[in-house]
């Protein structure tokens, strides 16, 4: 997907890191259906895995896929994953680097 | 949904004392099934392995339907689920061949790693195609 055809908003969204935290909570919450999690309940720099939100491998997968689908970004694997995943704000700013190399 | 299907003989020793094939056997049979369908693919544990990967199951579930005794044939019946995921759901009827009475079904869920264990998130390569090759089959009306 090119640069100029990406949508506006969502762009303002990823180079907003407090925008884009918010935005990556609720994408969890509605990809993964954590109907009993608010978004108010996610600290930013818990890590999502295991002892944090207790996510996954499987939740994981589902992340991926979210992800390339908003932002057409892709984490390959699970050593790609160790450091996306570390924290919402790890999540965000894995994603706002990697949107910005397009 | 395209299935393969496989015939076995319940054994003698498969039966619990109660003269009923014993409930784990039937994740053998699964195995039976699972087996016959990645062996068309070129995927068997060991093709896998040579390609660099392996498939640990994390998920299984089973529902019970009917019983089945020593020396009774049994038709086990495999397929899999189009993928959302990186990620290969296979399912299973267990199926009583004289009269196609369903004795079971279940499914199991096998995430995808490197052979150094390493988790992957998309398939890639020669993998990749043979897993296509196995979802576009199984996915036929």
């Amino acid at each position: 997907m090119k640069k100029n055809k990406r949508n506006n908003e969502l762009e303002e969204i990823v180079n907003n890191s407090e925008a884009m935290c918010e935005f990556l909570k609720k994408m969890i919450i509605e990809t993964l259906k954590l109907e009993h999690v608010t978004v108010g309940e996610i600290d930013r720099y818990a890590p999502l895995f295991r002892k944090g939100l207790g996510l996954d491998s499987i939740d994981a997968l589902e992340l991926v896929v979210a992800i390339e689908k908003i932002f057409n970004v892709i984490i390959e694997d699970e050593e790609v994953g160790k450091i996306a995943f570390a924290s919402i704000d790890a999540l965000a700013h894995f994603i706002q680097k990697k949107y910005e190399q397009g | 949904m395209q299935w393969v299907e496989t015939e076995e003989i319940v054994r003698f020793n498969e039966v619990d004392e109660w003269g009923m094939a014993w409930y784990g056997h039937y994740m053998a049979w699964f195995e039976v099934g699972r087996l016959s369908l990645l062996r068309r693919f070129d995927l068997l544990p060991k093709q896998m392995v040579d390609l660099g990967y392996i498939a640990p199951v994390i998920n299984l579930q089973c529902d019970f339907k009917s019983t089945v005794g020593s020396g009774d044939r049994i038709v086990i019946r495999t397929t899999v689920a189009k993928p959302e995921v990186a990620a290969l759901t296979f399912k299973f009827e267990i199926l009583l061949k004289e009269n196609r009475t369903l004795l079971a079904q279940g499914e199991t869920t096998q995430v995808l790693l490197t052979t150094n264990k390493k988790m992957i998130y998309r398939l890639s390569g020669e993998f990749e195609k043979r897993v296509r090759n196995l979802v576009n089959y199984c996915s036929q009306e």
